[in-house]
Order: structure tokens, then C-alpha cells, then sequence
């Protein structure tokens, strides 16, 4: 099964192609070529996961481009890591593909929204099959691509237009370090192949500096795509795209790109303690940053991006700490609760036609089956006990805390803590009390948008199980290799994430659902602190001023050194043209005598040339 | 006999020909002008005949040709007087300076 | 070889549709614009015939022509073939897989030209001379014949501008024809100084004589070290006009705004390549040992092209303005990859020039559509194109995008092999030119979105999309961009053996 997992990215390309030809005659239709590819795609994926557990590591590898006497290789490898994703990222996307298909219902590019799903799952899928640098950089740019296509899905809308353009920019941005740092490894191992270069830096062939500097260089190409500080400010714009966009690019699979290459290059990152601490304090900042963002955001999408945000810090924290397992634990459970909160987020906005979570409100009981749902990924997120989340953040905290990072550890606790506030702040104001909006014909979506919901918070309640530290840790033993993997932790750990969990859900109740405590407590004690987070730290504004203007002055500068100094050198080139050509009518005044005279003259210096130079020959 | 280096016929061929050049190019007057191109075409035969006698390989190639230029300086002074008594007759002068309405 | 004419009948395939044409009455638009369309496909299918060849194993030096041409005098006391200069046609890899652009641009131009509103007959005309300059350029087998053909690309296209442009057609034609008539000159002159001293101007001959130290015993009069230097700047400086290299490049600015779409797709498309050819075939191919040291010097360059190109870019309000500053900073890329002096460099620089050209050749194209229809290139007059001409909009979202490097289109593997190759030689230069790559992404984004995104503008609303017709050239572009981003090994067997002359020459 597993010679043939490059099947798997193929079906949602041909889904692509085929769309873009005739979906305008399919119209509707084409949701069904899309699930049908993305549901193929599941299949094989998750066949290939099945047979990927008692089979060892197929890898294939083929020549696809010659420079010079080097060979460019191509190919595709199944390790348990990649298994994994595959059938993470086939069956978010399926799901979504299914739910769009109601949350999309009506819109006139409806075929054109599903090819470019389409060419997103395509390039996703084969990112999480590459099994070189490079081809990895094709597909990393390539999700790029989809996912600014789909952020811009509404090109008419400025906003859109601008987030789609930020995105891009700010992912290239990290992107180009990821290409410095592939190209500095490629020239000291001459090879993109991730084994090869793993080889090579155990062998120690490459020198410290070289080892971090380029690991530092490809953390930038994560931090670009999964949003980490400081090349973050993407990401909550982003969430101008349609919802389901948003679950599955910018919560599920994308932006969890930046994770898994560091998680595929993990032996590069722990052969420097540089580059790990890096990675560790990078994502443990950009965790409790975007929390405290999270708090006061308004915006329901943009709330969930903040805890994207902040969650992909939680999973680099885990990475730079050492802990593999918690990473890509942490990035699965998050996989399907996050979807599931942005899915049932989007059948909010469907029903009430706002983002804005001051108008909306008492919805637990309009909209039965969402707001449960809706709950049950706020409980995994926040870390409650029994879900999901709970497992994968418990073992991130354990990570760091064992491999001696107490300052970081302190920091994720806290964030722990705002995750779980500004969560259930959300939970209260839009399910609890009154309606404080207009939009009264508040129904509950579609089957087909609830029964993606579904599965997900089936997975979002269950998918914790898979490695626990009561039931065994089937996952760590599959990705690692080896059977108890799991480090003994000091339970106190798992007693303090629940208690900060469970003080920042007791305080946002007190706050938004019993309204013991004053709502604009911050705002009003604090005002500065308020606006300093409301305006996500000015972070935006900061860029604009710094590389924005900066850009465009040094551009402007540039135009008129382009017009003045280099057009000035071309005119002079004109006018001394011209001059020659004023002399040289000046001799040509009609006198006979004057012509002899230069033909004379010109004669001599002709003569006189060749007898100093000898002739030519 | 004694013999008249060929570096005698020379110099006097090169002093024809730079008094005739300096007379054609500074004279005012197209007669004198006229003269002193056939001195500077009289200093190219001096050299022909010259060269023709004491040359690396004599012959009478070179006597021959003065001829002919003597003949073709001949029509050359009949043409050139020709055009300068026309000119004459229109313009009432023959200074070469006055003479530049070819060049429009 | 003599017994073939292939490459001549290629070369000069054109000249039965400028006869043709001169038949047939001038105010038959329909005819003309037909007869002018079929008689760029010879070239076309006989190149893409030799090309297809070549893939499958076919000797390139078979293809060679010579006659005997001109004879500057014999002399007794040098051999017989010294300063016979004879009519001689050859390709190599590299020269064949231009040959094949140049013809391929050349037929997709002239569907362009559908929309040239005058005087059809005296535009076609001068339209297939300029291709037979173009192929002859990269066909030629010795400097006279070279010189000769890229002076026949510079006439027509003066007249093409000064004739057939937009508002300042006539200052564009001229500062044209100053500016290469310049290069021209300094390049007349690098190739008589070369001629006379050595007594001949085959390619291949003058290459076995400067680079080999015993070659030196076969000129007529020795060439000494400063000598060499000073023509190799000449030639720097000759087919830095063309390139162009900042600052030499006001007059293609001009160009590229002035003249028609799809006169543009050529110049773009081709013509500035002549200035990389003519860098990579003489002036690495006959003065390698100059060129390594002036290597880093060029890579400065290349690096100096690609950011003053995309900042200028960055704030220009004329889309036709973006792109030709964009035409600037890819340039950057061929002189960056040919300062890494290694393989992956020369591949990318070569690479850079073919995709380069199918990609400006594409924006150019869909510039022309989209003035037909909507009068204007100006930025802030165009928005929300796509609502209208959802397919102009896409394709010119898919060119920005080919032209920024996005893997899977031929501008990712130029600009990456570029790099790859620069990073090794200097990777100090590299990583300064490596911001290129987000400005790149920036100027265009910012020019395409602003004209295809937003709000639709007043005067955009009720335009037509594509037609068929349009679409179709289009689409082959798209198709040669995409297939050379998804296959490039095509294309890099046919330059191994061009590539691997190079860098014999350099001591590699």
C-alpha cells in the first residue's frame, strides 16, 4: 500500500483540474468532485497509516532535475510522522469540503472555491509526502498559494484583498529563510534528501555554526507560515476568507506546516541547542502573546486565529523543548478541536450574518446541536480534563518542564490560563443569555454542515486517548520507534494545568454568564493595557511605519534617482551626440579650401599613426 | 655624366608639391588656385619620371603615365577655367571664399 | 556538412510571407493579418522539429552550414582562409532551445497582432524581418554574420515602435536606436578588433584560439592581457544596453510602455535575451579567464539589477511601467547566476532567459488584451477586473505568479538554480539578493491586485472576457511555463552540453 501513497495528493489535483475546466457547467455539483477526491484521498491515507504500522518506512526516490553532474531527486516517503498527517489532513479536508457545501450554498463562484480547496488539499497532502527539503519548498509555496487564493475568495472586498496580499508577503518573507537555510545545507551534504542531510549532521560533518544557522533560517520559514511572533500578523487577517477556509488552512493543516517541518527536521534542530532554544522560547513567547491578544478581541474569527496563534506556539514550545511527541500530539488533538470550533463558528456566522460577538448572544438553545459542539471544543481547548486537549497540552507542559525550561513552563501555564478565559468568554457571550442582535430567523445549518461538526467533536473528545499517560502511549511508540516512550512526570503538572483551566473557565463565567464581575473590568482599570492588547500591541502599525514606509521612501528615492541621475546620463549621451554632429556641420561651410585643409590634416595624423604603431600586420 | 641622385628628384618633387598645396589651400584667388594644383600635379610627374628612370625596377610604365597626366591636367585647366569664366560672369568675382553655394 | 539547408530554410522562412505579403492589397486587413500568422509557423514547426530531434539524441553539429561569403583580400604570406569571412549557420543546445522561443514567441506575437489597428501590411512586413534577424542572431555561426542579423532585429523594430506605439512613440523609437546603436558600435568594434587580429570570426575558432594558452600561436597578432580586458568590458557594456543592466536601461523603460503589446512580447521576450546570449556565448565563451575575475563584479550587478528593478517597480503607477522594471530585476537573475561561475548558475541564468521570456511574453500578451478592452493601464484607473474578465484576471494572476517564483512554473526553477549556484560562490551577495525575491512578490501583487481585485472602477464594468482566439496563445504560454516548472530536465539536457563548454572554458 505504501509504494503507492503519491496516489493520495493526486486526486484533489485532478479534483482541481477538472473543476477549473468544467465547473462552471457543474455549478453546485462540484462539491461532489471534490468529496469524492478528498474522500478517496482519506482512504488511501488511512490505509497507508494502517499498513505504515507494522511495515517499516518506504521511501521513494526518482531524478527529476540535472544540474550540472547533481542530480535534484524527487520522490516521496512514508514515515510515521508523515502517515499521520495524511490522514489528518485528508479528513479535515473532506470534512470541510462537506461542510462548504452548505456554508457556501448560493455564492456564484461556488466551483471556484472548490477547485482552489481542491489545489490547497493537493499541495498540503503533498507537502506531508515530501521527503526532501526541496520538494517540500515547492508544496510549502505551493499551500501558500492555496491559501492566499482562498483568503481573497471575496476579491471584491478591500479587506479581503489587502489580507490576501499580507499573507503572501509575510509567508515569503519567512519563506526566503527557508530557502537560504535548504540552500546553505544542499551545498554541505549535496543533497535535499532529508535522510541524507540527518546523516550528515550526525556524522558531524557540518560545522556547529552551520548546523544552527541554517536550522535557525528554516525556523524562520516556520514562523512565517504557522504564525509566530514575530511574523504573525497574517494570520488573524486571514480570517477574511470563508470560514471554512479558516478551519482548514488556518486552524488544522497549514499553518501546522511550520510545526511539522520542524518536526521533520527535528534531528537538525537537536543537533543545536541554539537553534531548540530558539524554537522553545520563540513559540512559548508568540503562546502567551496572542493569548493576551485573544482576550479582548471582538471578532469571533479573529478570537479563534489568536488561539491558533497562540495554540502553534504552544506546539513549537513543545518542539524546542525536546518534546516530538507533544508537538505532533498537541498538533493533532488541535487539528479537530480547533476545526471543530471554527466549523461551528461558521455556523454561528451562517445563522446571524455578523462576526461581531456583541450582537450575538443566546444562541445555546436556537441553535441545538452547534452551540453543544461549539462547547465541546471549548472544553478541549481550554484543557479540561477527559478531552482531547487536555492529554496533548499536559504533555507539552510535562515536556518543557522536564527538560528544564521553568520560566517557559511558567509562561505556557499562564497562557494555559487565558486560553481557557478567553474561550469561554467566547462561549458566554455568544451562546448565553439574551440576543443582543437583529437577525431573528436564527435556525440551525444544514445537515450536511452539522455532521462534519459531528465527527469532528467525536475525534475532538476522543483523538486524546490515542496517548495517554493512563492508557498508554500508542502514538509515541508509533512516531518514536520505540514503546514506552512516555517520561515519568511529576503529577503535580497535570493537577496545575487543571486548575488553571478550570480558574480562567470559573472566571469568565463569573465575568460573562453570571456577571458578578463588571465586563469592562480591564477596560476601565486599565485602559492603556486595554488598548495596547484590543490594538494587538500596535505590532501592525509598527510594520507599517518601520519596512511600509521605509519601502516606499527608498523606492520614491530610487525613481528619481532613476529619473534625473540615469535619464540625466542618457540625455548627456544625446548631447554630446549632438555636439559632434554641430561640429561637424560647422566644417561643412562650402569652402574648398577648408575641406582640403581637413583632408590634409586628417591625412597627416593617418600617416603619423602608422608610423608610430608599425602598421597593423 | 655625373649623376643626379634620385633624392635630388625627390626633394624637388616634394617642395613643388608643398608650395603648390599651401598655394591651394590659402589662395583667395581661384586662378591662382588653379595654377597650384598644376604644380602639385607636376611634382607627381617629376616623381613618375623620376621613378621611372631610378626606381627598384625601370621602366617606361612611369613616363608613360606622366603622360597621360599630363594630358588629363590639361582638360582639367580647360574645365576649371571653363566653370571660373562662367562663374565670372554671374557673380562678378572669382575669390574661392565667395564661391560656397554648393553647399546648400 | 553542405549538403543541408535546414537551418537557412528555418532562418530565412519569414522572407516568403514579407514576398507574399508585398502581393496582396494593403487594405485587406483579414488576409494580411492571416498571411502574416502563417508565415511565422515554418520557423515554428521546423525548430520545434529540430528540437524534438535534438531530445531524441540527434548530433546538432550535423545541422551546420557553410558556404563561401566574403573575402577581405589574400595574401601571400597568410593561409587562404585568413579573413574569408563565409556564410555559416550552426546551433547548439542553447542556441536551438532560443530558436525555438524566438519562433514560438514570434507566431504567438502575431496572433497578438489582431489587435494593430494600421496599416497592417507595412507592420507585418517589418514584423517578419524582425524574425528573421531574431533566429539568424542565434543561428549565426561567426561574429560578422551575428553582428549582421542583430543589426536587421534593430531597423524593423525602430520603425515597429515609431510607427505602431502609443502617445511618444517617436521619442521611444529614437532613444531605442540611440541606445543600441551605441552597444552596436562598441560591439562592431570588439568584433573587427578580434577579426583583424586574428583573421577569422568563427565562434568556434576564436574560442579554441583566446582561451587555449597555445591558440595564442594561431592569431596573426597577439591580443594582450589588457587587451582582452578592455574588450571584454566592451562586450559588457555592448550587451549591457541590451540586457539591460542598470543604468543602462532608460530606453527599454520606453520601450516596453511605448511600443505595441505585442511588438513588446518580442522585445521582451527575445530581444533583451539577445543581450544574455551574447554575454554567456562571447563574452564567457571567448574571455572566461576575464570573466572569473570580474565575476563577483557582475554578481554585484545582477544583485544591483534585481533590487533597483523591484523597488523601482514597487511604485510605479503604469502597469506597463511595473513590468518593465520587473523585465529589469529578472535580468538581475541571469547576471547573478552567471557571476557564480558553476553550473547551477550558468543553468539558472540560462534558464532565466527562457522562462523570462515565455513569462513577460505572457504579461505582455494579456496587456494587450486588456487595453483592448478597457483603454487604459494605469493602476489607480483599473479595479476588480475580475469581476468582469474573470479569466484575463486569473491568467494574469497565474503570469504575476510565474513571474514571482511560485514553484511549479519555470521562474522558480531560473531563480532557484540561480541562487543555488550564487549561494556557493557568495553567499554574502546571496542573501542581500535573496530580498529580490519578497520584493518581487510585493510590486507584483501590489500592481495585480490592485487592477484585478477591489472594488470594479466605473469604466471596467461591461467589458467582454477572452476570446478564443486570445485564449489560445495564452494557453500554449501557460503550458510551456508550467511544463518547464513541473519537467525542467527537458530543458536542462539540452543546454548539459552548452553548460559544460562553459565551464570547461573556466577552468571548472
Amino acid at each position: 500500500m505504501m509504494e503507492n501513497a503519491w496516489i493520495i495528493p493526486l486526486f484533489p489535483l485532478l479534483s482541481f483540474l477538472l473543476l477549473l475546466v468544467v465547473g462552471k457547467r457543474l455549478k453546485e455539483a462540484s462539491a461532489y468532485v471534490g468529496m469524492a477526491a478528498t474522500f478517496l484521498s482519506f482512504l488511501v491515507a488511512v490505509a497507508v497509516l494502517v499498513a505504515r504500522f507494522n511495515q517499516p518506512t518506504f521511501e521513494a526516490t526518482h531524478v527529476w532535475f540535472t544540474i550540472g553532474k547533481m542530480d535534484i531527486t524527487a520522490g516521496f516517503a512514508v514515515t510515521p510522522l508523515n502517515a499521520l498527517m495524511l490522514v489528518v489532513v485528508s479528513l479535515v479536508s473532506f470534512l470541510v469540503h462537506m461542510y462548504s457545501k452548505g456554508y457556501m450554498h448560493g455564492d456564484e463562484r461556488f466551483p471556484v472555491f472548490y477547485a482552489y480547496l481542491g489545489l490547497f488539499t493537493f499541495a498540503m497532502l503533498g507537502l506531508v509526502l515530501s521527503a526532501n527539503l526541496l520538494q517540500t519548498y515547492i508544496f510549502w509555496e505551493l499551500v501558500g498559494l492555496g491559501s492566499f487564493l482562498l483568503i481573497g475568495f471575496y476579491f471584491y472586498k478591500e479587506e479581503a484583498k489587502a489580507a490576501a496580499k499580507k499573507a503572501f508577503i509575510m509567508t515569503r518573507i519567512g519563506d526566503v529563510g527557508l530557502l537560504i537555510g535548504m540552500i546553505l545545507l544542499f551545498w554541505q551534504t549535496k543533497s535535499f534528501q532529508y535522510d541524507d542531510i540527518f546523516a550528515a549532521v550526525n556524522a558531524g560533518k557540518l560545522s556547529n555554526t552551520l548546523v544552527t544557522l541554517s536550522a535557525i533560517l528554516i525556523f524562520v520559514g516556520a514562523v512565517g507560515k504557522s504564525g509566530q511572533f514575530p511574523l504573525h500578523t497574517w494570520l488573524p487577517d486571514a480570517m477574511e476568507g470563508p470560514t471554512p477556509v479558516s478551519a482548514l488552512i488556518h486552524a488544522a493543516t497549514m499553518v501546522a506546516a511550520g510545526v511539522y517541518l520542524v518536526a521533520s527536521l527535528f534531528p537538525l534542530y537537536e543537533a543545536s541547542e541554539t537553534a531548540m532554544l530558539t524554537v522553545a522560547v520563540v513559540g512559548g513567547f508568540t503562546a502567551i502573546f496572542a493569548a493576551s491578544i485573544g482576550l479582548v478581541q471582538t471578532d469571533i474569527k479573529r478570537v479563534l486565529a489568536y488561539s491558533t496563534v497562540s495554540q502553534l506556539g504552544y506546539m513549537m514550545l513543545a518542539l524546542g523543548a525536546g518534546g516530538y511527541v507533544a508537538g505532533i500530539f498537541h498538533l493533532t488533538t488541535h487539528a479537530f478541536f480547533k476545526a471543530l470550533l471554527f466549523l461551528a463558528a461558521g455556523s454561528v456566522i451562517h445563522a446571524v450574518h455578523t462576526q461581531d460577538i456583541e450582537k450575538m448572544g443566546g444562541l445555546w438553545r436556537k441553535m441545538p446541536l452547534t452551540a453543544p459542539l461549539f462547547l465541546i471544543g471549548t472544553l478541549a481547548i481550554s484543557g479540561v480534563p477527559l478531552l482531547s486537549g487536555f492529554f496533548s497540552k499536559d504533555e507539552i507542559l510535562v515536556a518543557v518542564w522536564t527538560h528544564g525550561h521553568p520560566v517557559l513552563f511558567w509562561l505556557a501555564v499562564i497562557a494555559a490560563f487565558f486560553t481557557a478565559f478567553y474561550m469561554f468568554r467566547l462561549f458566554f457571550l455568544v451562546f448565553s443569555g439574551e440576543t443582543r442582535g437583529e437577525a431573528h430567523d436564527v435556525h440551525e445549518s444544514p445537515a450536511v454542515m452539522t455532521v462534519p461538526m459531528v465527527v469532528l467533536g467525536v475525534l475532538a473528545v476522543v483523538a486524546g486517548y490515542v496517548n495517554t499517560p493512563w492508557f498508554g502511549t500508542f502514538l509515541g511508540d508509533f512516531l518514536t520507534g520505540e514503546s514506552g516512550a512516555h517520561e515519568e512526570a511529576p503529577a503535580w503538572i497535570m493537577v496545575v494545568a487543571t486548575a488553571v483551566s478550570l480558574a480562567g473557565i470559573f472566571l469568565a463565567w463569573l465575568m460573562y454568564s453570571k456577571k458578578s464581575l463588571a465586563r469592562d473590568w480591564l477596560s476601565s482599570r486599565a485602559p492603556i493595557t486595554y488598548n495596547v492588547l484590543l490594538n494587538k500591541y500596535y505590532i501592525d502599525e509598527f510594520y507599517m511605519i518601520t519596512v511600509g514606509y521605509a519601502t516606499k521612501v527608498f523606492s520614491l528615492f530610487l525613481q528619481y534617482v532613476d529619473r534625473f541621475i540615469v535619464e540625466g546620463l542618457a540625455s548627456l549621451i544625446a548631447s554630446f551626440t549632438k555636439a559632434i554632429g554641430t561640429i561637424g556641420s560647422r566644417l561643412q561651410n562650402g569652402q574648398v579650401q577648408m575641406y582640403g585643409a581637413v583632408t590634409f590634416i586628417g591625412l597627416t595624423i593617418l600617416v603619423v599613426i602608422l608610423a608610430f604603431t608599425g602598421g597593423y600586420l | 655624366m655625373s649623376t643626379v641622385p634620385l633624392s635630388a628628384y625627390l626633394v624637388l618633387a616634394l617642395m613643388l608639391f608643398c608650395i603648390g598645396l599651401y598655394g591651394a589651400l590659402t589662395k583667395r584667388n581661384t586662378v591662382i588656385v588653379l595654377i597650384c594644383i598644376e604644380l602639385m600635379l607636376n611634382a607627381v610627374n617629376i616623381n613618375l619620371v623620376a621613378f621611372s628612370k631610378y626606381g627598384v625596377n625601370p621602366s617606361i610604365t612611369g613616363q608613360i603615365f606622366s603622360l597621360f597626366t599630363i594630358t588629363v591636367a590639361a582638360a582639367e585647366a580647360a574645365v576649371g577655367l571653363a566653370i571660373l569664366m562662367a562663374f565670372y560672369r554671374n557673380r562678378k568675382t572669382v575669390n574661392i571664399d565667395e564661391i560656397d553655394s554648393m553647399k546648400h | 556538412m553542405n549538403d543541408t539547408y535546414f537551418l537557412s530554410l528555418l532562418v530565412f522562412s519569414p522572407l516568403l510571407g514579407i514576398v507574399l505579403l508585398a502581393f496582396v492589397p494593403k487594405t485587406q486587413e483579414q488576409t494580411i493579418k492571416l498571411l502574416g500568422f502563417l508565415a511565422t509557423l515554418p520557423s515554428l514547426l521546423l525548430a520545434l522539429f529540430a528540437f524534438g530531434q535534438y531530445l531524441r539524441g540527434y548530433d546538432l553539429s550535423r545541422l551546420a552550414e557553410k558556404h563561401a561569403w566574403l573575402q577581405f583580400g589574400k595574401y601571400s604570406f597568410l593561409p587562404d582562409s585568413a579573413f574569408s569571412v563565409p556564410y555559416e549557420l550552426n546551433v547548439d543546445g542553447f542556441a536551438l532551445v532560443m530558436i525555438v522561443l524566438t519562433a514560438l514567441l514570434a507566431t504567438l506575437a502575431a496572433i497578438a497582432s489582431i489587435h494593430i489597428k494600421k496599416e497592417w501590411k507595412g507592420y507585418f512586413m517589418l514584423f517578419l524581418l524582425l524574425e528573421i534577424g531574431m533566429l539568424g542572431v542565434f543561428a549565426a555561426g561567426n561574429l560578422l554574420l551575428f553582428f549582421i542579423f542583430f543589426e536587421v532585429t534593430l531597423v524593423p523594430m525602430f520603425f515597429l515602435i515609431g510607427k505602431w506605439g502609443y502617445f511618444e512613440k517617436e521619442k521611444a523609437a529614437y532613444s531605442y536606436l540611440l541606445y543600441n546603436g551605441i552597444g552596436s558600435a562598441i560591439l562592431l568594434l570588439v568584433i573587427l578588433i578580434l577579426f583583424a587580429r586574428t583573421g577569422t570570426s568563427n565562434i568556434a575558432a576564436l574560442q579554441d584560439m583566446l582561451r587555449d594558452p597555445q591558440g595564442a600561436a594561431q592569431m596573426l597578432a597577439p591580443i594582450s592581457d589588457d587587451l582582452r580586458y578592455g574588450l571584454f568590458i566592451a562586450l559588457l557594456i555592448a550587451f549591457g544596453v541590451k540586457l539591460p543592466i542598470v543604468p543602462l536601461h532608460s530606453w527599454m523603460l520606453r520601450v516596453h510602455v511605448q511600443a505595441p503589446p505585442s511588438i513588446v512580447m518580442l522585445h521582451s521576450g527575445v530581444l533583451l535575451k539577445i543581450g544574455a546570449f551574447g554575454l554567456i556565448r562571447f563574452g564567457m565563451g571567448l574571455f572566461p579567464e576575464q570573466f572569473e575575475r570580474l565575476a563577483t563584479f557582475i554578481a554585484v550587478l545582477g544583485v544591483i539589477n534585481l533590487l533597483y528593478g523591484a523597488f523601482l517597480a514597487f511604485v510605479q503607477e503604469d502597469f506597463k511601467m511595473v513590468l518593465a522594471y520587473s523585465s529589469i530585476s529578472h535580468m538581475g537573475i541571469v547576471l547573478i547566476g552567471l557571476g557564480a561561475l558553476n553550473e547551477a548558475g550558468i543553468q539558472g541564468a540560462i534558464f532565466q532567459v527562457v522562462s523570462h521570456g515565455l513569462i513577460s511574453a505572457l504579461l505582455f500578451l494579456l496587456v494587450s488584451i486588456m487595453y483592448e478592452r478597457v483603454h487604459t493601464t494605469m493602476l489607480d484607473r483599473l479595479g476588480g477586473l475580475a469581476k468582469a474578465m474573470p479569466l484575463v484576471s486569473g491568467f494574469l494572476l497565474a503570469g504575476a505568479m510565474a513571474s514571482l517564483g511560485l514553484p511549479g512554473m519555470s521562474g522558480f526553477i531560473s531563480e532557484f538554480t540561480a541562487f543555488l549556484g550564487l549561494f556557493k560562490a557568495e553567499p554574502m551577495i546571496a542573501a542581500v539578493g535573496t530580498l529580490g525575491i519578497i520584493m518581487t512578490a510585493v510590486y507584483l501583487l501590489r500592481a495585480v491586485l490592485n487592477m484585478t481585485y477591489g472594488a470594479t472602477t466605473h469604466n471596467v464594468t461591461e467589458v467582454a472576457d477572452i476570446r478564443t482566439v486570445e485564449l489560445v496563445p495564452v494557453l500554449i504560454l501557460m503550458g510551456c511555463i508550467i511544463l518547464i516548472g513541473v519537467y525542467p530536465d527537458m530543458l536542462a539536457q539540452s543546454l548539459e552540453a552548452t553548460i559544460q563548454t562553459m565551464m570547461n572554458g573556466l577552468g571548472g
